[in-house]
């Protein structure tokens, strides 16, 4: 019940800042001007593309790519919501106030990266719409789609447990934000020199998080790449909850 | 120094030999204390002599090095949830979330500490009604004064009526109608049950309100005693032998 507790305070407190709303705002604005931008292409193309029988569709030339720009956008929308969910209330004093409830360190990271992730899915949620309000008059390749979103919905969960775990070691929230943004930067790339030296496996491409993301958004599942997400998010989370847990040993 | 044996079997709070180290040295040493149901302490102390430490570790949010904290018996660092509906705590300087209402903060502390539904509802009515909080109870908490922010977080301390409230400086920027309604709220919870540690540096909210001083210095426990109403002079006397007590390192 306390988790629930502490994801209800945070989402309350995310709502009533303005900064969700403006970056919601922004960025679906953003995504909305992109969405009409590659359906105008991809209507422009439609009779080039009737005569290739096993050409790309609807799902590769607007969905897809859309879910692509979002994963983008997301590299700097999760450090700037997260940045504050722990720094910020360091700031304020009234972490102790959590810890006074008797909410144990796990719980308090649990339910602020749920109400973060809540907010992220509903992000991806309306982006997904824009092509979904398309689906009677196209064909979308659903199993494909699914995948994308898939690994999107993935990524985000990473990203947030990154973030969280960044401002929970902040003593600023612009610090866990610039910080929480370099990790998912370098994250994503790496393997970025393995890449153009020609090696597409080992160690390195395994970690970057693009080899996870990739296969996900070109419709391929794979549980190994799902189990990569799990780690990293479990990995965050549980950095942020051993630091917190920390601050209440030591004061 | 004189101690006073507790009123009942079970004391509402128990502290044995806790000690807390803060910034290299320690902040709280050997200190032992029983309180019973509905007795009011005062805990004085010059700045650094671990008041703030010691509530802090009392009201949950901060781990004694050693030691044990029992609450109405049972052992509060082996099960820190009992904090969730025992203790209220209002630390100095009240933290709020600047972006909440007052009724926000109401809830969300409601929640924190158990109370959901219809209880809860109740819970903030009575409290609203009782610290006088209804014009403020749309306002952000980031635009209220200071002595209203204090009220605010006694509102909070209070919510779910807690058998430990612990107060830390809560006449902090209150004007002297406020600190006597303040007096007279302390005195309410106290004829109703609640045990009430209060940590102040002004010696006459101390006579006013409580039945019981505790001094502390160093860290350390130096004077547990009564509180006679009439005998203010006494207690400024007591205090200023411990507080002008200098240790060798601080003589040095």
């Amino acid at each position: 019940m306390s988790v629930l507790s502490v994801t209800r305070l945070e989402w309350r407190r995310l709502l009533v800042r303005p900064l969700a709303w403006v970056l919601a705002a922004l960025t679906l604005a953003w995504l909305g001007w992109n969405f009409t931008l590659l359906l105008g292409s991809f209507l422009a193309s439609q009779v080039q593309r009737a005569a290739l029988p096993d050409g790309p569709g609807f799902t590769d030339l607007v969905a897809v790519p859309l879910l692509g720009q979002l994963a983008q956008l997301a590299f700097l929308v999760v450090p700037l919501l997260t940045m504050s969910v722990i720094a910020g209330e360091r700031r304020n004093g009234t972490l102790p106030l959590l810890f006074a409830a008797g909410v144990p360190a796990s719980r308090i990271v649990l339910g602020k990266y749920l109400a973060i992730l809540g907010w992220l899915l509903l992000w991806l949620l309306l982006t997904l719409a824009m092509p979904l309000a398309l689906a009677h008059a196209t064909h979308p390749d659903w199993g494909k789609l699914a995948a994308a979103t898939l690994g999107l919905a993935l990524m985000l969960a990473a990203l947030a447990a990154l973030g969280v775990a960044c401002s929970g070691f902040a003593s600023h929230p612009a610090i866990a934000a610039a910080a929480a943004l370099i990790l998912g930067l370098a994250l994503w790339s790496v393997n970025l020199g393995a890449q153009i030296a020609g090696v597409h496996d080992g160690a390195i491409n395994w970690l970057a998080m693009s080899t996870h993301v990739q296969p996900l958004l070109r419709g391929l599942f794979s549980s190994a790449d799902v189990l990569w997400f799990v780690l990293l998010t479990g990995l965050a989370l549980a950095l942020a909850t051993r630091r917190l847990a920390g601050e209440r040993e030591r004061g | 120094m004189t101690t006073i044996a507790p009123a009942t079997s079970v004391p509402v709070l128990q502290l044995e030999h806790l000690h807390r180290r803060r910034a290299g040295r320690p902040a709280v040493q050997d200190l032992s204390l029983a309180l019973p149901r509905g007795q009011v302490l005062g805990l004085l102390g010059v700045n650094g002599a671990g008041k703030s430490t010691t509530l802090s570790m009392i009201a949950g949010a901060l781990r004694p090095d050693s030691g044990r904290i029992k609450l109405n018996g049972l052992d509060f660092l082996e099960q820190p949830e009992l904090a969730r509906s025992g203790i209220g705590w209002l630390p100095e300087r009240a933290p709020l979330w600047p972006e909440l209402t007052v009724v926000e903060h109401l809830d969300a502390h409601g929640r924190l500490r158990g109370l959901h539904g219809r209880a809860l509802l109740d819970a903030r009515r009575t409290i609203i009604e009782r610290l006088e909080l209804q014009p403020l109870a749309r306002r952000l908490a980031g635009v209220l004064s200071q002595g209203q922010r204090q009220r605010l977080g006694l509102a909070c301390a209070l919510l779910h009526r807690p058998a430990l409230l612990v107060l830390d400086e809560p006449a902090n920027a209150l004007d002297p109608v406020q600190v006597a309604a303040l007096r007279q709220l302390i005195r309410e919870q106290a004829a109703a049950g609640c045990t009430v540690i209060l940590s102040t540096h002004l010696l006459a909210e101390v006579t006013a309100v409580c039945d019981r001083v505790a001094i502390l210095h160093e860290g350390a426990l130096r004077h547990d005693g009564a509180v006679h109403s009439d005998d203010h002079a006494a207690l400024e006397r007591t205090f200023f032998e411990i507080a002008m007590h200098a240790s060798p390192a601080q003589a040095a």
